[in-house]
């Protein structure tokens, strides 16, 4: 019986097997292998020696923890206000959950327009009277992180919204009802009874959104091309511009390492069970 | 004003902002691929539209450079359906049919799959399909892109199958259907929401994909790797048209998924 019921599992299993598993194990061996064959470190030290790799490491850092806390804090605060059923609030569902839909390479071209030298942003801010003359925001190196991660939050915000709402709709509104007969003020219902209820929302929406953050590649190479490597983007670059795979190998690797030595931290703070429900 | 007074109007402002904030970038693009140049380059860009125009629109059709990367991402972007959907379905169905924790179990494996970054799988698969000839090609395209869709593909239909009372399944049994016969006639005719849903989405995944599409084009441009192309340049108008002209099947495809989607449906699978 158990048996007969796998078999459906057969296919997709040999296809993971030979487009997924075996290219990363190979991306593996080759970033150990020296050009000349045999097993070596080289590729590692030198990108390692590479100056726009540790700034690769450094922007994906930024980039990941920028975006995670506007991901969050957006989010977040839009949840809690659908959750309070105001009027509209099934329009004001589908106006949010638009970005979501559109295509990274969309959102790139859009976000151009915004924080281009004489994009909308400037205008906005001249028309506010904050700024006199244009910001260059892809020129700074600060600035630039902060584009290209609200950016980023602008497109995948909706999908924190909608983990975070379903968290919230899960707690049970006899809670509330209770902590309100006993007294207790609005914000202590937040931190006595929200925020630790939501937590395994809140760490679905870190670990999902913060895997993606590492990978970053379309909106740093589109808003700022290659005055903001990232790791996916120096990968890239390594292989399509240098042609040199075993770099690119070595570099994905870091990647790959970083995103699960990241998952595996937080799992330990956070405590597994939270996620794992 | 009472308290949950104020509550209730500062929510409405902040979804208010909220709301402007993501509608606002789009408006925007729309706005420049419709806008006559003077309004646009410029130091101080118009926010409202004054003139509007077809120009770019035609500019971008007559250049004849968006016909092929139209065709090739709509064709690779329907395959990809079909064949994450013949792929996932009977996975979905064994896992709907086996016990929770083994099904918890292959889910969560599909989607650590889902973790790997894209560039570590596009860099071998480049180099083995630059020696096949599968560069440029649908083909390879389909073949590289079914790496993302599936895991997602087999959540929801193992979402769906699992809400299929299995109760039909026996009595249409007991009525003499033959196996095959209850799966085709019953299951699946049932299943044809889920199998909406997880087409759209892969279909979907397949036309915004831009890195392994990077990895793997070396003229033949899919449709983000055109716009690319365009921003690349610099050329805000072209971006703005061939963005914009992305955004429409993207905006349909939606609408349709929203109609089938219910947020609650998808979190069964792994309980």
């Amino acid at each position: 019986m158990r048996t007969r019921h796998l078999i459906g599992l057969v296919p997709i299993a040999l296809y993971l097997s030979a487009y997924t598993l075996a290219p990363v194990l190979s991306t593996f061996w080759l970033s150990v292998t020296g050009s000349a064959g045999g097993l070596t470190l080289e590729h590692f030290r030198q990108i390692g020696g590479h100056y726009q790799f540790g700034e690769a490491v450094l922007n994906t850092l930024g980039i990941t923890g920028l975006s995670l806390a506007l991901e969050l804090g957006v989010g977040l605060a839009a949840a809690l206000a659908l959750a309070t059923r105001p009027r509209g609030r099934a329009a004001f569902q589908v106006l949010l959950l638009i970005p979501l839909g559109v295509p990274t390479i969309v959102a790139a071209a859009v976000m151009r327009t915004i924080f281009g030298t004489v994009g909308y942003l400037n205008e906005v801010l001249f028309r506010l009277r904050l700024i006199e003359i244009p910001v260059d925001w892809v020129g700074d190196r600060l600035l630039a992180l902060g584009a290209v991660a609200a950016a980023d939050a602008w497109k995948v915000t909706p999908l924190v919204l909608l983990i975070l709402l379903a968290g919230l709709e899960a707690i049970p509104a006899d809670l509330y009802e209770a902590a309100r007969t006993d007294g207790a003020s609005r914000w202590r219902q937040f931190t006595a009874i929200t925020l630790p209820l939501l937590k395994p929302a809140l760490s679905m929406a870190v670990i999902v959104r913060g895997v993606d953050a590492f990978r970053i590649f379309a909106l740093p190479l589109a808003l700022a091309g290659h005055g903001l490597p990232v790791l996916s983007t120096y990968a890239y670059t390594e292989y399509l511009e240098y042609g040199n795979p075993h770099t690119a190998a070595a570099s994905s690797v870091v990647l790959l390492v970083m995103i699960l030595v990241a998952v595996g931290v937080y799992l330990r703070l956070a405590g597994p069970e939270e996620v794992l429900r | 004003m009472t308290r949950p007074g104020l509550a209730r109007t500062l929510a409405l402002g902040l979804l208010t902002a909220a709301a402007l904030g993501a509608i606002g970038p789009l408006y925007l693009l729309a706005k420049v691929s419709l806008s006559p140049p003077a309004e646009v380059m410029t130091a101080h860009p118009t926010l409202l539209p004054h003139g509007l125009t077809l120009d770019h629109w035609r500019r971008l059709l007559a250049s004849g450079q968006v016909a092929a990367p139209l065709a090739k991402s709509l064709t690779a972007a329907s395959l990809v359906a079909l064949a994450a959907l013949a792929l996932a379905a009977p996975a979905a169905y064994s896992l709907s049919r086996l016990p929770a924790r083994w099904r918890y179990g292959i889910l969560l494996g599909l989607f650590a799959c889902r973790m790997l970054p894209e560039v570590s799988i596009a860099l071998p698969v480049a180099v083995i399909f630059l020696r096949w000839g599968l560069l440029d090609t649908v083909t390879g395209l389909v073949l590289s892109h079914l790496t993302l869709v599936l895991p997602v593909a087999a959540w929801v239909l193992t979402t769906t199958f699992l809400t299929i009372p299995r109760e039909l399944e026996e009595a249409a049994a007991l009525d003499g259907c033959s196996a095959w016969q209850t799966l085709w006639r019953v299951t699946l005719r049932l299943a044809v929401p889920g199998l909406v849903v997880a087409g759209l989405l892969a279909w979907l995944f397949s036309w915004e994909e831009f890195v392994l599409a990077t990895y793997l084009t070396l003229g033949a441009k899919t449709m983000p790797l055109q716009v690319y192309y365009y921003l690349y340049q610099g050329n805000w108008f072209l971006t703005s048209v061939s963005a914009t002209l992305m955004m429409v099947p993207v905006l349909g495809l939606t609408g349709l998924l929203q109609r089938h989607l219910q947020g609650t449906s998808l979190v069964g699978a792994i309980r």
